[in-house]
């Protein structure tokens, strides 16, 4: 046998296991059953975090319930401004482009979740021009602007490079544990 | 640091629902009250905010310094009890200011931070630069 014939015996079987595979493979996929299952990943991911299902989140360690793109979430029991989450950002992080203000105002909210209450701190994020979407205003606990330290309507980007208001956020920062 | 301290306003951030009806533990009402401009650590934002951390306990050592803590506007005007605020005050004094504090220190009760608190500081800016300057001489 020379090396040609040898060659050629080796190419062919190559070829042959190939063409098994790949028929063996064909039979049991579908290019539209691929799609559809590929489509289905993508909206759901993009959907899920909509729905008002309870979701743990890592940081801050705490089941919850509802929309935070809706005005009625929980954290928000006295939030005035715009959500950083319609904004681009989420709850606890600034849109791109924008800066935190490490100067806040704090505020309780009670958790439907656990039924207990959470110190929130409403951070607002600076340096952009107002982003006009979800706007909210919910009072509890909210004072006249006379008496600024309690009134929502105070914009608090203090201590960042601009005063431009962006969003506002709602931090966790402790169970409201009571003495 | 006489315009950090000219600028001392201890403001208390709170809004919510429980804030007026439920008593936190010391922790709990100082991160409600005060922590929204001095930060949970206490480290602020000076000069417009000053630091709670270490020089608190200085200044309680100095003729005057424990009745001024109760007298800073954002402090009297804290919408807390007596009780509640001699709490606070005592928790900062020994969380952020455990290494300066005098060792015969006796933490604030709830009768001297209501009589402090009541007596409203009329000028608090010339009242602060009298204090600091016995407090400037105490550190020679």
């Amino acid at each position: 046998m020379t090396l040609n014939d040898a060659m050629g015996k080796v190419y062919g079987w190559l070829d042959t296991r190939t063409n098994a595979a790949s028929r063996q493979l064909a039979r049991h996929t579908s290019r539209r059953g691929f799609i559809n299952r590929m489509g289905t990943l993508l909206v759901g991911a993009g959907v899920l975090p909509l729905l008002p299902v309870a979701r743990a989140f890592g940081a801050e360690g705490l089941s919850e319930i509802g929309d935070p793109q809706s005005c009625d979430y929980w954290r928000y029991c006295a939030f005035g401004g715009t959500l950083c989450s319609c904004c681009g950002g989420s709850l606890t992080s600034c849109p791109p482009g924008a800066e935190p203000s490490p100067i806040t105002w704090v505020g309780t909210c009670h958790n439907p979740a656990d039924g207990k209450n959470y110190l929130i701190s409403y951070n607002d994020c600076c340096g952009k021009a107002i982003c006009s979407r979800c706007f909210c205003h919910r009072t509890e606990g909210d004072r006249p602007v006379y008496f600024p330290s309690k009134s929502n309507d105070i914009i608090w980007c203090f201590g960042t490079e601009s005063h431009a208001y962006h969003c506002t956020l709602a931090v966790v920062l402790s169970e409201a544990t009571e003495a | 640091m006489r315009a950090v301290l000219a600028t001392c306003l201890w403001v208390s951030t709170a809004l919510g629902t429980n804030a007026a009806l439920a008593a936190y533990t010391p922790r709990v009402a100082y991160l409600l009250h005060c922590s929204g401009c001095h930060l949970p650590d206490g480290k602020s934002n000076p000069p417009e905010v000053p630091d709670l951390r270490g020089e608190l306990g200085r200044i309680v050592a100095v003729p005057g310094g424990r009745d001024y803590l109760a007298r800073v506007p954002g402090v009297s005007q804290a919408p807390v009890s007596d009780q509640e605020l001699a709490e606070i005050l005592n928790w900062v004094l020994q969380r952020f200011n455990a290494k300066t504090l005098p060792v015969d220190f006796t933490p604030l009760t709830g009768k001297e931070v209501g009589r402090s608190r009541r007596n409203v500081l009329k000028d608090p800016l010339k009242h602060r630069a009298a204090l600091w300057e016995r407090y400037e001489s105490s550190r020679k």
